[in-house]
């Protein structure tokens, strides 16, 4: 194929848009995939990418399609994680393609994400080929939809292609648009080979399978090569393309994407990103672009029986071959004993490890209060970064601490401006801006901690907005902030895990809210529980869990005592399930379900 | 007996007559007999019964008789017996006599009680009278409610009016002791009705009662009720019942001495507090369990397998454990605690010649501190809030 016919392209768009479906038309079209194999949505391969309907890791497929000027073309897709947590992996893959098909659904219009990721591709310089999707919805408003487009993205309205990926619509269209308007690969004259990666995945037989695109040169097996980020050296074992199954091939060249497999066992050594060039013809410069991909969440994980820590070590460590963004240490926590404390991405990529762990490796597990990482300017002048409360210094010995704060795109209904607003200010953050989306809609460009978008800003955002809502986010600087440790303890025992790094004005709030929702989720003891939130060693809130009234037998003779003991039995099984602190037993589930709002 | 049978029996005397005989068992031995016919199944009885007919019933007696030969094997001494169900009532006076006999003729001792269960309307004077001679000392009548419509929920079996000739019928024949059963929480069933029940039980003058809460046990047609929502469960409810009854038979005159059981001064069911007390029984017929010589086991609830087991002088037993002195002390204080009188901590780690875990030491404090037991002298009892809570408190006692 010449390299004048290959187009590498994206499909962004917001959660639940109709992204993954209108790949499978494309697929289904091209015949790259006849219709009885492709189970619905083909290119999201684990389980838990399908339940919760959203795309993780992202996938390529090559495909061939004989466009109505009779020239062939290869596509190769690129489809990208949809969510913000995953958001530099979304730009690697765009950085992969030189356009971009834009999905909008024509009943729910331009959302915040849509936003997001279409400016993340005009920056790239890709091409963007609007397509309003689901125009055969009742509901569908596709004036509004064009205006959006020109208003919020200056795109022509002209541009746009109206389709429907379920039934079909306009998709002959799509990959006319696709062969026709997108450009052919760029950056191809450079003179040494470069290769970019854009993603990895772990195999057990050929260790890491990298996912690349060739921008300039060529790449096939056993060439000597060398990945530019830390110029680690390696041999080529193996190229190969997807089709959408890996298919080996001779060489890639210009503008293939494929998968490339070296001695590298580790996905955690394959840096996304990266650019590859051959080690004896070195080019001399990297793909722009690349970042170190840097965990922005911390929680501990820790097995709720102690004898898992070596399963838990191992499970996690097969997690991390296929998952460069997990990162993972051991630490020890008061309450919970011998555990890890884990990097995510954000607060989905760490939900989906959490469960995970407990399917894939059958571990059960408990997870601490999330934080982010603060800079602690110490009093000496040595600033340390603290992603534990646990290892916040004394406040003594503190001269000020510094948050991350995000910038926020927040799409809303004008109907709940007012409540967002206030949610906004609750969360301490400032709006610099609102916009107009059209008569219905607003968008709201916020500063907010990153501290306080973690556990809840996104639910209570879809339920003030009854789901019409919704926001993307980018790293913004760091802030000085009145930052202070709370703990919480269980009948007057501390409980390390519980603790959190809260405002100073809002502790005595958040601590209430804490203290009632652990108070809930404790189950009833034989006696009274005070839960109990501490700043600085003074109790700023407490809820009571009522002890329990009634537990008895009546019938108990002979015949019941192996029964009974069986049921006793297994009562104290239910207890061993649970963390034991001092003599309360906390369900696992207790250090996540304090996270989650229920206030609505 | 067949003479292979018996060279059997003569081999397995050896074995056990001189062989180990702990001081942690008491000197007390009782027998239990579980009598697996009813006429109909109750909506709230899980226990193992069936519909008899003739053959099933002298089937059934016959095994009784073999069973009671092999388990009579080490001459051991009857002090208790308990003849339970099922419905044992439900035999005709001529198998109730068949069934005296086979317990009198296999075991030595003089029994100090003799219980059997009757329900209201078995109760026949032919059978009473068999049984006053057998040397029977107790009745106990499973009396429910004398409320009608409150019978009706549990599948009417019988009515107040047969209730009451019932226990005129066993008093004319001057047993010496009389327990009637109630059960309480049944659906419609407030405190109002359950004093009512209590008085009327009263006025009848057992020297015995016991008040069961009603459960909803698998298997059983108020289970299914259950799940269907066409009853529910009201915890707050049958906590205050519960009260309720310990509150209204203290007024009456009976002393609270366990949970659900309820005497006159010295009329306390021996059998029972027995078993609580950790000593040793052996339960003849199917489902029947026995704790005797360091094991714990179940007959198997099936009257064919049960029968079969019996006659290769092979039982059938289920949920067969080794006992040893942790697991009995544990066992004592948790049943134990189920009674008024609660343990006595330095007679039970005597008896069983070791100490408390710390950790029951420790729940043993926290519960005293909580109000939920009292400690004097040795003994630890626990207190009525204690008591309604004994099964949490048993599961935070076991090792």
């Amino acid at each position: 194929m010449k390299t004048d016919h290959k187009r590498n392209f994206s499909i962004i768009a917001h959660v639940d848009h109709g992204k993954t479906t209108l790949s499978d038309r494309l697929l289904e079209h091209t015949a790259t995939v006849t219709q009885r194999v492709l189970t619905e949505q083909h290119l999201d391969s684990m389980d838990l990418e399908r339940e919760r309907g959203i795309t993780i890791k992202s996938h390529p497929v090559t495909m061939h399609y004989k466009a109505k000027n009779g020239e062939l073309y290869q596509l190769n897709l690129m489809d990208t994680p949809g969510h913000v947590d995953f958001s530099y992996e979304v730009s690697r893959s765009l950085a992969a393609c030189e356009g971009a098909l834009l999905l909008i659904d024509a009943a729910q219009g331009v959302e915040a994400q849509t936003v997001a990721n279409a400016n993340l591709a005009v920056d790239q310089d890709l091409v963007i080929i609007p397509v309003i999707n689901k125009i055969d919805l009742p509901s569908a408003n596709l004036d509004l939809c064009l205006k959006q487009l020109e208003d919020l993205l200056a795109i022509p309205a002209e541009e746009a292609i109206l389709a429907s990926a379920k039934n079909g619509i306009g998709i002959e269209e799509i990959l006319e648009a696709i062969a026709l308007r997108i450009a052919p690969p760029r950056w191809t004259d450079c003179g040494e080979t470069r290769v970019g990666v854009f993603d990895s995945v772990y195999d057990a037989y050929r260790g890491a399978i990298v996912y690349i695109r060739a921008f300039s040169g060529k790449i096939k097996r056993g060439d000597q090569i060398v990945m530019m980020s830390d110029n680690t050296r390696a041999e080529v074992k193996e190229v190969g393309v997807f089709t959408p199954s890996m298919q080996k091939s001779e060489t890639l060249t210009a503008g293939d994407v494929g998968y490339l497999v070296c001695n590298i066992k580790n996905v955690a050594e394959i840096k996304i990103g990266d650019t590859i060039t051959h080690y004896h013809n070195q080019a001399k410069e990297m793909l722009p672009g690349y970042q170190e991909v840097r965990p922005l969440v911390f929680s501990g994980i820790y097995p709720v029986e102690t004898s898992d820590f070596e399963k838990l070590k191992a499970g996690m460590g097969k997690l991390q071959l296929n998952d460069a963004a997990f990162s993972f240490q051991a630490e020890s926590s008061m309450a919970l004993g011998f555990g890890f404390r884990c990097g995510f991405l954000g607060l989905l990529h760490m939900e989906i490890i959490q469960e995970r762990i407990r399917r894939e490796y059958d571990v059960d597990i408990i997870s601490t209060y999330p934080s982010v990482i603060y800079k602690v300017e110490k009093v000496i002048g040595e600033v340390i970064e603290v992603d534990n409360p646990i290892n916040l210094p004394d406040p003594s010995a503190i001269e000020r601490i510094l948050e991350p704060t995000i910038k926020a795109t927040i799409h809303v209904p004008n109907d709940s401006i007012g409540d967002i607003l206030n949610l906004v200010m609750d969360k301490r953050g400032v709006c610099d801006h609102t916009e107009t989306l059209d008569e219905t809609r607003l968008m709201l460009v916020c500063n907010l901690p990153l501290n306080e978008i973690l556990v809840d800003f996104n639910d209570r955002l879809k339920s003030i907005t009854r789901g019409y809502g919704s926001m993307d986010y980018e790293l913004d600087e760091y802030r000085e902030s009145k930052l202070v440790k709370m703990d919480i303890m269980v009948n007057g025992e501390p409980v390390d895990a519980f603790s959190s790094i809260v405002h100073q004005d809002k502790a005595r709030v958040k601590g209430k809210v804490l203290c009632e929702k652990l108070a809930d989720i404790i189950p009833m003891h034989l006696f009274k529980i005070a839960v109990q939130a501490a700043v600085g060693g003074n109790i700023i809130a407490r809820a009571n869990v009522r002890a329990m009234r009634k537990d008895v037998t009546a019938k108990c003779y002979g015949g019941d005592i192996s029964r009974k003991r069986k049921l006793l039995d297994k009562q104290k099984e239910g207890k061993r399930k649970m963390k034991n602190i001092g003599n309360v037993s906390i369900p696992p589930d207790a250090f996540i379900k304090v996270l989650k709002n229920d206030r609505d | 007996m067949q003479a292979g049978l018996k060279a059997t029996i003569e081999t397995k005397k050896n074995e056990l007559g001189s062989e180990f005989q702990p001081k942690w068992w008491g000197k007390t031995l009782g027998l239990y007999v579980h009598v697996p016919f009813c006429a109909t199944s109750c909506d709230f009885c899980a226990f193992y019964q069936v519909q008899g007919d003739r053959a099933g019933i002298r089937a059934y007696l016959e095994g009784i008789e073999e069973e009671a030969a092999q388990a009579a094997v080490a001459g051991q001494e009857l002090r208790t017996c308990f003849f339970g169900g099922g419905t044992p009532g439900l035999l005709k006076a001529k198998d109730l006599q068949i069934l005296c006999e086979t317990v009198r003729r296999n075991f030595r001792g003089s029994l100090v009680e003799w219980t059997v269960e009757m329900a209201p309307s078995t109760v026949k004077i032919d059978k009473l009278k068999v049984l006053k001679e057998q040397g029977v000392t107790r009745i106990s009548m499973g009396v429910q409610s004398f409320d009608d419509a409150l019978l009706d929920k549990l599948g009417r079996q019988h009515s107040r009016k047969q209730i009451l000739k019932a226990y005129d019928l066993i008093r004319e024949e001057g047993f010496e002791s009389v327990n009637l059963d109630l059960i309480f929480a049944i659906p419609g069933q407030n405190e109002a009705r359950l004093k009512e029940d209590i008085r009327q039980a009263a006025q009848l003058g057992p020297d015995h009662l016991s008040t069961y809460c009603l459960t909803f046990e698998e298997d059983t047609a108020l289970f299914v009720q259950l799940s269907e929502g066409k009853v529910a469960l009201d915890v707050d409810l049958e906590t205050r019942l519960y009260l309720t009854c310990w509150e209204e038979l203290e007024r009456l005159g009976y002393e609270q001495y366990e949970i659900s059981n309820f005497a006159r001064r010295g009329k306390q069911c021996l059998h029972n507090v027995n078993t609580w007390k950790m000593d040793q029984w052996i339960g003849l017929g199917p489902s029947a369990a026995s704790q005797f010589r360091g094991r714990r086991y179940s007959n198997v609830p099936d009257l064919d397998r049960w029968l079969e087991g019996v006659k290769a002088n092979h039982p059938n037993w289920i949920d067969q454990s080794d006992l040893n002195e942790a697991l009995l002390l544990e066992d004592a204080l948790i049943f134990g605690l189920r009674m008024s009188d609660g343990v006595d901590l330095n007679e039970l780690q005597e008896r069983f010649g070791r100490k408390l875990t710390r950790s029951q030491s420790k729940t043993i404090e926290a519960l005293e501190s909580d109000g939920k037991l009292r400690k004097s002298g040795g003994r630890i009892r626990l207190t009525k809030a204690g008591r309604l809570l004994s099964d949490a408190v048993g599961s935070t006692l076991m090792v």
